[in-house]
């Protein structure tokens, strides 16, 4: 048997029912072998996108995702979707083809070191030498990228290692190792804070999904009555509709979760990471909070922020050590008031369409079920902070690397994660620019995405940004000359429509809602529409600009 | 600024020994002195590092563990370190 049919069973033998990728030169063995094999291959258009849809379908699904590329160029090509997947802990396997390994080194015709490339953007990686060992490799990349705090995992095979013919007699697959526990230490010293504090606040971070640990979040928060809130990726970990949710925090977040936040006496972050655009100035953040820090990767915990109780280990086991009944109910009152206080106002003047509430109508319609993927900018935000949700896999956005152009093939993946599920593409005429040869994947496997595209003519984050911090110089950011989207849409395959008056909204997302194929939603909003509130560079949570305050 | 000296034990494969001191460089530690020497057996790497920067040594040493090549990673101990930059002196 030849180097890339082992490769090819190992993936099967891991369970893979999907691939994207797009072939070429190096990896033409293993396209070869793929022939024979019950694993779906999906030809998307550009090796970006495969890696991108790899990583939806890795967080829709929670199995690991697989894309794959040939050397050189598709190999580089596949960079930004690894790195999107390793800031955002995604188990995705990456396989490259490689030139000959006698090649290697040589700047042979489409070489590159793609290992050398991706070091600082995987878990790990492998450059495999000999085909007997493929096999072997295959398992310790899954077992990898799905272990503890997941993420990528890169294979780089050489032309003629995966053309070598080698024996191999494939084992059992070892059941993955279990995570590990909190220390009995650790418990007891955050039960003790827990106990004591009397303005608790949880901050629940993305981390508690990849950990399945929504059932414990449950018991743990609805047993302690603590107020939660929310990161970017931690969104749906708890129903947003929750009482005690007060919603996403950050730079775009809810006034009532970041003021929580900044009065908290004790802040639970659970699988989260003190990124910056959730803390704002690090050291204006929670200035008057102790910190109990649960994380599966001890190298999160203390990194930005010292915890006074470290708790590393399984989020299942963790919050379920932790869950204890709390008297705290003055503070919990005061969050809800805060909440009650602070509502999103939908009420907009003019007669354009007002992006905030369309994507509100579009969530009540669309259901608890559906997958929204992002792409990146205003929008991102909007849907953030607009629409509910239940599970974070529901919610598909790229908050690490904040990679423009990841909605649509991350749509892509989900939908083939959940084939009749309502997949939704929440785009802006800057991101969707950066996928956009993918409506023809959507054509080809006549996928029923359905694309929301907000069209301001610009590149709305960075303008707002201008606007706001930049004394209104703006800089490359009119994209008044964009294409006819609708137009795009149809010549590629697409249903499309243009909706650009809010009394059209509540038919277009039923007409949206009720396509049967591929259909793109061309919604014109206002160039100058803002994300509200913001706190502005520099600044700490406590500091939020509205619109008031301009 | 502090001076660290770590002691680790990685695995002797492809590029491990370059994803340590990426993710040293990365994680902002400004690296002084590296030794490397493969194990008997030729499976391991032992490495000693010295390396400086003003955030604390155990953030370097927790990023360092969690790679799959490293199988032991410690920060040497003030004494522990000076007494073997000493054997080194004698030895050079």
């Amino acid at each position: 048997m030849k180097g890339a049919q082992f490769l090819v069973q190992a993936l099967e033998r891991e369970g893979v029912e999907v691939i994207f990728g797009y072939p070429g030169g190096a990896i033409m063995p293993v396209y070869d072998a793929l022939i024979d094999s019950k694993i779906r291959h999906i030809l998307v258009r550009h090796e970006q996108a495969a890696a991108l849809a790899a990583d939806g379908y890795a967080r829709a699904s929670g199995k690991v995702g697989v894309c794959m590329a040939t050397s050189g160029p598709g190999a580089t090509n596949l960079v930004t979707g690894i790195a999107n997947a390793y800031m955002d802990s995604v188990p995705v396997v990456a396989i490259t083809g490689q030139v000959a390994t006698n090649l290697m080194g040589t700047d042979a015709f489409q070489e590159v070191d793609i290992f050398g490339i991706t070091l600082p953007v995987v878990k790990h990686s492998f450059l495999v030498r000999t085909a007997a060992e493929l096999p072997e490799i295959v398992r310790e990349a899954f077992r990898i990228a799905r272990s503890g705090r997941p993420g990528p995992v890169l294979i780089d095979l050489p032309k003629d290692i995966a053309n070598t013919i080698a024996g191999y007699e494939f084992g059992t697959n070892e059941k993955n190792e279990a995570t590990p526990a909190p220390s009995p230490e650790s418990i007891s010293h955050a039960l003790d804070l827990l106990r004591k504090s009397q303005r608790p606040v949880a901050y629940v971070g993305g981390g508690v999904g990849m950990a399945n640990a929504l059932a414990e979040l449950k018991t743990f928060i609805e047993t302690s009555g603590i107020p939660f809130v929310a990161t970017l990726k931690g969104l749906g970990s708890l129903s947003t509709k929750h009482e005690l949710a007060l919603g996403m925090m950050g730079m775009h977040g809810r006034k009532a979760a970041n003021h929580a936040v900044q009065e908290c006496d004790l802040l639970l972050c659970i699988g989260a990471r003190f990124d910056d655009r959730a803390t704002g100035r690090l050291n204006g953040f929670a200035p008057h909070a102790k910190v109990i820090h649960l994380d599966v990767d001890a190298a999160e915990i203390g990194k930005l922020r010292h915890a006074e109780a470290p708790v590393a280990g399984n989020l299942c086991d963790s919050l379920k050590a932790l869950t204890c009944q709390l008297d705290i109910e003055p503070w919990r009152r005061k969050c809800l008031a805060l909440k009650e206080s602070t509502e999103w106002d939908y009420a907009a003047p003019g007669s354009e369409v007002y992006a905030p509430d369309f994507l509100r109508r579009l969530s009540e319609r669309a259901g608890e079920n559906c997958i929204v993927a992002c792409d990146v900018g205003q929008h991102q935000m909007w849907v953030a902070q607009h629409f509910h949700f239940t599970n974070p896999a529901q919610h598909l956005t790229s908050g690490g690397l904040g990679t423009m152009g990841f909605g649509l093939p991350a749509a892509i993946g989900a939908q083939f994660a959940f084939p009749d599920a309502t997949v939704i593409n929440v785009s802006g005429d800057g991101s969707i620019m950066m996928n956009l040869q993918e409506f023809a994947t959507l054509r080809r496997y006549d996928l029923p995405v359905k694309i929301v595209l907000f069209d301001n003519s610009a590149l709305g984050m960075v303008r707002q940004w201008q606007e706001l911090f930049h004394d209104r110089r703006y800089s490359e950011v009119d994209l008044s000359d964009n294409p006819d989207f609708a137009l795009v849409a149809q010549s590629m395959g697409l249903t499309s429509f243009r909706v650009d008056r809010r009394e059209d909204v509540d038919a277009a997302i039923v007409q949206l809602l009720a396509a049967r194929g591929p259909v793109l939603a061309h919604v014109i909003i206002h160039q100058e529409a803002n994300v509200w509130p913001i706190v502005g560079p520099g600044k700490s949570n406590s500091e939020m600009m509205d619109e008031v305050t301009l | 600024m502090n001076t660290l000296k770590l002691r680790l034990r990685v695995k002797h494969s492809e590029g491990a020994l370059v994803r340590v001191l990426s993710v040293t460089r990365r994680r902002r530690f400004d690296l002084l002195q590296v030794l490397a020497n493969a194990t008997l057996d030729g499976a391991f790497l032992d490495v000693q590092m010295t390396v400086q920067a003003e955030r604390a040594g155990n953030t370097l040493l927790s990023q360092l563990a969690k790679l799959e090549d490293v199988s032991n990673v410690e920060l040497l101990a003030p004494k522990e370190a000076e007494g073997e930059a000493q054997v080194a002196k004698l030895g050079a």
